[in-house]
């Protein structure tokens, strides 16, 4: 049980890109949009069964027709640039009820699809999420990159609207990456294979909503579309977020008018011209973070 | 996971063409531990084999039920005279891919199974008054043609809705069908106001099919006296409560329920059966 290839593309040195549901579903959707973009086709998937509990069952005439499990896929496509397989899991590997794959199911998965990466001589692996930012939804988001090798910091800074994650104020040069996105990382680097995880900004506010966060995507994508040289359609992540856009600021509006205050002070932080008041302090910064989650929790509470 | 060692087999059933009756413990109304347990019981039927919790459950302590301490269990017994073997389990909570194969394991390979039975209850919203229909879901037209014969209401179509999971009985049925052995899930409806205290007459239901099906023979003079005394101490639930009355009698006339009457009607019931016992 494990991997199963259709078939065996020849493939040059491929950069493989991959996926999981995460939060607001920005890696998800980035590298699905790719997918679409570059009408990459699927060619293998990791066996269901030991990973994960069927999401669905057919029943036709009171005969068992089928049972479905949350896909693990693989695509490929020859780009003149740059050859690219993709992988994208419809579900991480929990255990116990946790909400990020960790454990051995997830550390075998990851050797999974590492496999299909050397098998296919992959010299480079992207993987993707999100991450939340103290920002907010009418800024731009960026892009924080964690690299696995000293030798891509370099290349990672120069990336446009990018940023090292440990580089972000506050953090002391340190962070984590939760579930597959951050373990495969780690499992790459065993191999002595380079890797970075992209993850895209969403405001800390909207984490917990069951929205997507397309913009996000979107600039996840901008990063991996220069890497590889191509150019891609990104209107379908426009469109997008467009529809999401009014739900989000019918839910920012129902945020308390003080907290709502304090977070707009991020969008004015981010366009402060030297004349004006300086950005935030980290104090503050704190300060709105802990108002934030105080807020959410209550909300959670009472919800 | 070490897979081949999940299966503890105490004594060898001696059977070679044999049918499997399951049930699980954490049923709506324990329909599963009572429809099973009863048959282990009336048949006399001995514990042979089980499943080792190691691997399936989380075991950071006990459960305490009745004031007792309770640890999961899955359990195989055999009744040699009727070439029958009972599977009860509390459901587990992890791998459960190598848990169902573990019993199909048991079950092909010690037991020569030739037909599985599934039994599960689902909550309806009918009176407990109301005729009952036990559903079936085959795994294959064949196995659906030979029950044809039986009152089951079996032409049912059903798609997880988003955001639910297949019962762990689907996914057991999916397993034999992949291996290639006829089986059947049964669906007993329980009213919804005793889904928390069991309903002996949705044991009845499933039951009557199994002993006919089995050619089992039993006699359910016990289960019909339990029946009578759960629709006494119904019948006095709603003599005493005009409210209780009222709902089920709006039930009988297959009318629908708010979901707080649904609610204050289970709320009265069990309040009810609780001050009687």
């Amino acid at each position: 049980m494990g991997v199963r290839l259709y078939r065996e593309p020849r493939l040059d040195s491929p950069i493989l890109i991959a996926s999981w549901p995460g939060i607001a579903n920005i890696g998800l959707m980035a590298v699905d949009t790719l997918r679409v973009a570059l009408k990459a086709e699927e060619f293998g998937e990791i066996e269901p069964w030991d990973f994960f509990y069927p999401k669905q069952v057919l029943i036709r005439k009171g005969i068992l027709e089928r049972l479905e499990f949350p896909s693990s896929k693989f695509y490929f496509k020859r780009v003149e640039s740059r050859d690219v397989i993709l992988f994208i899991g419809e579900e991480q590997p929990t255990e116990e009820g946790r909400i990020y794959a960790e454990g051995r199911k997830a550390y075998r998965m990851a050797n999974l699809v590492m496999d299909v990466a050397e098998k296919f001589g992959c010299h480079r692996l992207y993987t993707s999420g999100a991450a939340v930012a103290l920002t907010h939804h009418t800024m731009r988001p960026r892009v924080w990159a964690v690299p696995n090798n000293e030798k891509l910091i370099t290349e990672t800074k120069g990336y446009e609207n990018t940023v090292l994650m440990s580089d972000i104020e506050g953090r002391g040069g340190q962070g984590s990456i939760t579930g597959l996105n951050g373990l495969l990382l780690g499992v790459a680097k065993k191999r002595g294979l380079e890797a970075i995880c992209l993850m895209g900004e969403i405001p800390v506010y909207l984490q917990g909503l069951p929205l997507s966060y397309p913009r996000a995507s979107k600039a996840v994508l901008e990063v991996i579309g220069r890497s590889l040289a191509i150019d891609l359609d990104l209107s379908r992540l426009d469109e997008l977020d467009q529809k999401i856009e009014k739900k989000i600021e019918e839910f920012y509006q129902q945020i308390p008018l003080e907290i709502r205050g304090q977070l707009d002070r991020l969008r004015q932080a981010a366009s402060a011209q030297p004349a004006e008041p300086g950005p935030i302090t980290e104090e503050e910064q704190k300060k709105i973070m802990e108002d934030v989650e105080k807020f959410f929790k209550r909300q959670g509470g009472q919800g | 996971m070490n897979q081949g060692h999940a299966a503890k087999i105490h004594k060898e059933p001696g059977l070679r063409h044999s049918r499997l009756v399951l049930g699980w413990r954490e049923d709506i109304g324990d329909f599963g531990q009572e429809a099973t347990g009863y048959l282990i019981q009336k048949l006399r039927a001995e514990e042979f084999a089980e499943i080792a919790p190691e691997d399936f459950f989380s075991l950071g302590g006990v459960s305490v039920e009745g004031n007792l301490a309770r640890f999961p269990e899955s359990k195989f017994y055999v009744c040699q005279e009727h070439e029958l073997v009972i599977f009860q389990s509390d459901s587990p909570a992890a791998e459960w891919y190598w848990f169902l194969n573990a019993v199909l394991d048991v079950a092909e390979h010690h037991c020569g199974i030739r037909e599985i039975y599934a039994l599960g209850a689902m909550v309806s919203l009918e009176a407990h008054t109301a005729p009952r229909q036990l559903l079936s879901v085959a795994n294959s037209a064949e196995m659906k043609e030979s029950l044809s014969r039986y009152e089951l209401a079996g032409d049912m179509d059903y798609q997880t809705p988003p955001g639910e999971r297949p019962t762990l009985n689907s996914f057991l049925m999916w397993l034999a069908k992949e291996r290639r052995i006829p089986g059947v899930s049964l669906w007993a409806p329980v009213p919804f106001y005793l889904a928390a205290m069991g309903d002996a007459q949705a044991q009845k239901k499933a039951l009557t099919f199994l002993s006919d099906r089995l050619d089992l023979r039993i006699d359910f003079s016990d289960l019909d006296r339990e029946i009578r005394q759960q629709n006494e101490r119904l019948a006095r639930a709603r003599s005493r409560y005009p409210q209780v009355d009222d709902y089920i009698k709006r039930l009988e006339s297959n009318l629908i329920l708010s979901q707080e009457e649904n609610g204050d009607l289970l709320k009265k019931v069990e309040e009810f059966l609780g001050e009687e016992d």
